[in-house]
C-alpha cells in the first residue's frame, strides 16, 4: 500500500521521499540507480547574486522559483536543516546571505548553506590560512589551489604537503577511499602525529573534504584537537565525500521513515498507459525477471533533467521526458541544443517540463496532464541551475511543494 | 549469440558512483573498482588476446554496481563475464571446481552425512583444507542433511505439471535449490507449509543446481548445461500457469536474469521461465496478501536485524520481506546498513579472499555488535550461514520468522 510514489533518488527525490514519510504518508521510492546528489559539492546553492524573496519574485514566470512559489522557501530550507541535523549533519548560513568558498582549484563558490566542515572554510574569516594536499592523492593540489586563489586576491600563507601513512596504495585513492581510512580512530591518532611536525604556525588549514564518512564529526574533531588548529574541507573531484554524507543521511533517515526503496528499477511507465483518462494508477517498472506494476494515488517524478536520465535526447534532436514521454519544451532544431562557449549558459539546460501551480506537468493544451502526477527537481524547465547556482534551492523548494500538492495539503 | 553486456560500457560518464558503492574497493585497495575493470578495461578485451590485467578476479559479483549505476551500464555482468574468462584462461583450481557443484556435494554428502559432517567440523582437518586446497578454515561450512527434500515430500514431487483442477488452491512450482535440498530441508517444507497456508498447491518440478556457483566460479559451459536443464524442466509448469517460487535469493535471480544477462541463454522459453519466477515474498506480497491478511499472526516480541541480500537486491524488487515482516505483532525491525554481508556466494570460502570478505561483512557486524538484535533475518543461506558465524547471532531466513507467526510448527 503506498500513498505516494517517487521516481528517483537524486536529491529532490530522497528529499521528498523523507518529507512525504515525515507527514505520514506511505512511501515508495523507486530508482533505476543512485542519483546525482554525491557528483555534487554537498552544499545548498539556491542563487548567485541575489536569493532574496524580492529576487527570486522577480524572475520570469516559468522559472521553477516562480512556479514553486519562492515564498515556501524558508519553510524548505529550514526542513532541510532539521532534517539533515537530526541525521548528524550541521548545515551552516541563511537565505539572502552569501557564504564564499574555495574550490578544489582556488576559485571561489558562491552558495546558502553548506556543511559545518566546508563552512569553517569561508573566504570573508579572517584567520590566516594554509592550504593542505596530501601525498598520493592526485585529485587535488595545494599549490594550485593557493596559486590561483591569490590571482583572485585572496591571500592564504602557504601550502603545505601532507603525508600518509601506512604502506603505500597500490592504486590511485580516491576521495571516498581517504573518507574510510578517515574513520578509524587508531589510524587518525597516527596520522596526526606524522603531519604535526609539518604544520608548525598553522592556525587554519584547508584540506581536500575526505575527512570521515560514517564518522565525520567525530574525525573533524578528534584532528583538530590533536593538531591544535582549525580544520575545513574543501570539495574534490566527484563522487565528493560531502555529496556522499547527505546523499547516506538522507537515505538512511528515508528508510528508517519507513520510506519502501525499490532500487536498480527503472520505471517504463504507467500501469494503464494513455488509456488511464485524467489520472495515474501507478507505475510499471522493470525488474530482473519482468516488468513490475506500483500502483499508488499519486505520483511524484524526480527523475532529472538531460544529465541525470529524466530527459533523453534522441538522435533525431527529439527530446523526450524518460518515463511518461510528457510534453517537453524544445528550442527548435538539434543544432539550437548547445551554445559556442562550453563555459556558457547551455539551451538544452532549460529545456523540461512545464508545469501548473500545482506542480503537475502541463499537457500540450495547457492543462494538468494527468490530476495525481507531479514533477519536481532538474526534470523541470525554464532554468539553467549550473549557470544560476540554484540547483539544490530548485531541488529543496519544489520537492517541498510538490509533496505538499500530492498529499493534498497545499492552497492553490 | 546476443551481443552481450560488454556494449553498455559505451553508457558510462566514468562518474565513480559504483566505485563509492562498491563494498569490495571500500575494504582492499587490490580491486582498482567496478569502474576500472569494468567499462574501463572492457575495451582492452579481446577474444584472441591475452586478458590485459588480472585485477577483476578481486570482484566478488555481488552486484551492487549495476543497481547504483544511474546509467544503464551492466557493470556486474561486464565483470563476472571478464572474471570467469580470466578463470578458464588461467585453469580453474580443484577447490573453485569443487565448491562450484553444491549438487554433487550435496548427493554424496546427504548419503554419508554423520561421517562427512563430523569431519567437516574437525579442525584439524578444515587446517589441511585450508593448506591442501585453499578453503578458509574460518569459513563456515554447513551440514549436510539426512536425507533430501524431495525424499522428505515424495507427495509434492511432480514430473509434470498435473492438470489444474479447481477448488484446490492456485498451482506453484516451488523452486528449491541446492540448500533446501541437502542442506536445510526444513527451510523448504516452511515454505510449502507457509505457501500452502495461504492457499496454494504446492508441486517440487524437476530441477538441478540453479548453476550460480559454477558461474561465479567461471566454469561458463557447465552451468549452461544446468541452465538449459533447468529452463527444460520448469517451461512446462510455466505454460500451464504456473509462478515458480523460490526461497533462495541467488536461485531465483539466476533463473530470473543471470541465465539470459550472463551466460547468454536465448530464446522464448528462457525468457518465459524468467517472467515466471518470483522470490518468495515477491509472490506473497504481490499476490497472497489479502490472504495473509485474513490470518492471525501471533506477536513475536524481539527485535531482529533485517539484511537483503546482494542477490536479492539485484532483483531490482525492493525488499519484500520486510513488507511482509512488518505485519509481525510486537516484531521490532532494524534494517542493515552494510551493501553486502561479504561471503558473496563462494567468494568468502577461498583463503586468500577471506580476510576482504570478513572485512566488507564488517559494517554488519558491527552494527550487530551496537544494537544487540535477538535475531539476524537474511533470504539467502550462503549470507546466513557467513553472517552467524562472523557476528556470532543466531541468523535465519525470514521465512521461518513468518511461519512462526502463521503458528506452523
Amino acid at each position: 500500500m503506498t500513498d505516494l510514489l517517487i521516481v528517483g533518488q537524486g536529491f529532490t527525490g530522497l528529499f521528498a521521499a523523507v518529507l512525504a514519510a515525515q507527514r505520514g504518508a506511505r512511501t515508495t521510492l523507486i530508482a533505476a540507480g543512485r542519483g546525482g546528489l554525491s557528483l555534487s559539492h554537498g552544499c545548498i546553492d539556491v542563487r548567485r547574486g541575489g536569493a532574496s524573496p524580492n529576487d527570486l519574485r522577480a524572475l520570469p514566470a516559468d522559472h521553477p522559483y516562480r512556479i514553486a512559489d519562492p515564498a515556501g522557501l524558508p519553510d524548505a530550507l529550514a526542513a532541510f536543516h532539521v532534517i539533515s541535523a537530526k541525521a548528524g549533519l550541521v548545515y551552516r548560513g541563511a537565505l539572502g546571505e552569501d557564504l564564499r568558498l574555495t574550490t578544489a582549484l582556488g576559485g571561489i563558490h558562491t552558495t546558502c548553506l553548506a556543511p559545518e566542515s566546508l563552512a569553517r572554510g569561508r573566504l570573508e574569516d579572517t584567520l590566516p590560512t594554509t592550504i593542505g594536499d596530501i601525498e598520493g592523492y592526485r585529485d587535488f593540489s595545494a599549490e594550485l589551489a593557493v596559486r590561483n586563489l591569490a590571482r583572485a586576491g585572496i591571500e592564504v600563507v602557504r601550502s603545505v604537503s601532507l603525508p600518509l601513512i601506512g604502506e603505500a596504495p597500490r592504486r590511485d585513492l580516491y576521495a571516498h577511499d581517504l573518507a574510510l581510512r578517515f574513520d578509524d580512530p587508531d589510524w587518525r591518532t597516527e596520522l596526526a602525529r606524522a603531519w604535526k611536525p609539518r604544520l608548525g604556525g598553522v592556525r587554519r588549514l584547508g584540506v581536500p573534504a575526505v575527512l570521515g564518512l560514517r564518522h565525520h564529526p567525530e574525525a573533524i574533531d578528534s584532528l583538530e584537537e590533536r593538531l591544535d588548529l582549525r580544520l575545513f574541507e574543501i570539495p574534490t573531484l566527484p563522487p565528493t565525500v560531502p555529496g556522499l554524507r547527505l546523499e547516506r543521511a538522507l537515505r538512511q533517515t528515508a528508510l528508517t521513515a519507513g520510506v519502501r526503496l525499490i532500487e536498480g528499477a527503472r520505471a517504463v511507465g504507467l500501469i494503464d498507459g494513455r488509456r488511464g483518462g485524467r489520472r495515474v494508477s501507478g507505475v510499471v517498472a522493470q525488474s530482473a525477471g519482468g516488468p513490475r506494476s506500483y500502483p499508488s494515488p499519486a505520483v511524484l517524478l524526480a527523475t532529472g533533467g538531460v544529465l541525470h536520465g529524466g530527459l533523453v535526447a534522441r538522435q533525431n534532436g527529439r527530446i523526450q521526458e524518460s518515463v511518461f514521454d510528457l510534453p517537453v519544451t524544445h528550442p527548435g532544431a538539434r543544432g539550437l541544443l548547445t551554445s559556442e562557449s562550453a563555459f556558457g549558459s547551455q539551451p538544452f539546460a532549460k529545456l523540461g517540463l512545464r508545469l501548473d501551480r500545482r506542480m503537475r506537468p502541463l499537457s500540450e493544451s495547457g492543462g494538468p496532464f494527468f490530476e495525481n502526477l507531479y514533477a519536481a527537481g532538474g526534470v523541470l524547465a525554464g532554468s539553467d541551475r549550473a549557470i544560476e547556482g540554484t540547483r539544490q534551492g530548485i531541488d529543496i523548494l519544489t520537492a517541498h511543494r510538490a509533496v505538499e500538492c500530492a498529499l493534498g495539503e497545499g492552497s492553490a | 549469440m546476443s551481443i552481450g553486456p560488454g556494449l553498455t560500457a559505451d553508457l558510462c560518464l566514468k562518474c565513480n558512483i559504483c566505485t563509492s558503492a562498491c563494498p569490495v574497493a571500500a575494504v582492499t585497495d587490490l580491486f582498482p573498482g567496478p569502474k576500472a575493470v569494468g567499462p574501463q578495461e572492457e575495451r582492452f578485451r579481446h577474444p584472441r588476446l591475452p586478458t590485459p590485467d588480472h585485477s577483476v578476479a578481486w570482484c566478488s559479483g555481488c552486484g551492487v554496481c549495476s543497481r547504483v549505476c544511474p546509467h544503464g551500464v551492466a557493470v556486474t555482468e561486464i565483470n563476472v563475464r571478464a572474471k570467469g574468462e580470466l578463470a578458464r584462461r588461467e585453469g580453474i583450481s580443484l577447490r573453485d571446481q569443487l565448491i562450484a557443484r553444491p549438487a554433487l556435494l550435496g548427493r554424496f554428502g546427504v548419503r554419508f552425512a554423520p561421517l562427512a559432517n563430523a569431519v567437516l567440523v574437525n579442525p584439524i582437518i578444515r587446517r589441511g583444507l585450508e593448506i591442501s586446497l585453499g578453503i578458509s578454515r574460518e569459513a563456515p561450512l554447513p551440514a549436510f542433511s539426512t536425507s533430501t527434500l524431495r525424499r522428505r515430500q515424495a507427495a509434492h514431487v511432480a514430473r509434470v505439471p498435473a492438470p489444474v483442477t479447481h477448488g484446490e488452491g492456485q498451482p506453484v512450482a516451488y523452486f528449491h535449490g541446492c540448500s533446501a535440498e541437502y542442506y536445510e530441508p526444513w527451510i523448504g517444507e516452511l515454505a510449502i507449509s507457509v505457501l500452502e497456508k495461504l492457499g496454494c498447491r504446492v508441486v517440487l518440478p524437476p530441477q538441478g543446481c540453479c548453476g550460480l556457483p559454477l558461474q561465479s566460479n567461471g566454469l561458463f559451459d557447465a552451468a549452461r548445461r544446468y541452465a538449459r536443464w533447468n529452463v527444460q524442466s520448469l517451461h512446462p509448469f510455466v505454460a500451464a500457469g504456473m509462478p515458480i517460487v523460490g526461497a533462495s535469493t541467488s536461485c531465483t535471480l539466476a533463473l530470473k536474469h543471470e541465465y539470459q544477462a550472463i551466460l547468454g541463454l536465448e530464446g522464448v522459453t528462457v525468457s518465459e521461465v524468467a517472467a515466471a519466477v518470483y522470490d518468495v515474498f515477491e509472490f506473497i506480497t504481490l499476490f497472497k496478501m489479502d490472504e495473509l491478511e485474513r490470518l492471525r499472526l501471533s506477536s513475536i516480541p524481539i527485535r531482529a536485524l533485517y539484511h537483503p541480500p546482494c542477490q536479492l537486491k539485484s532483483h531490482a524488487i525492493g525488499t519484500p520481506a520486510i513488507e511482509v515482516l512488518q505485519m509481525i505483532p510486537d516484531l521490532e525491525l532494524i534494517y542493515s546498513e552494510a551493501e553486502c554481508c561479504g561471503v558473496a556466494g563462494t567468494y568468502g570460502l577461498k583463503s586468500e579472499k577471506a580476510q576482504v570478505a570478513r572485512d566488507v561483512g564488517g559494517i554488519l557486524f558491527d552494527q550487530a555488535r551496537d544494537v544487540s538484535p535477538d535475531l539476524i533475518l537474511s533470504d539467502s543461506e550462503t549470507c546466513r550461514w557467513w553472517i552467524e558465524k562472523h557476528a556470532g547471532v543466531k541468523t535465519l531466513h525470514p521465512l521461518q520468522l513468518l511461519a512462526q507467526a502463521l503458528d506452523i510448527p
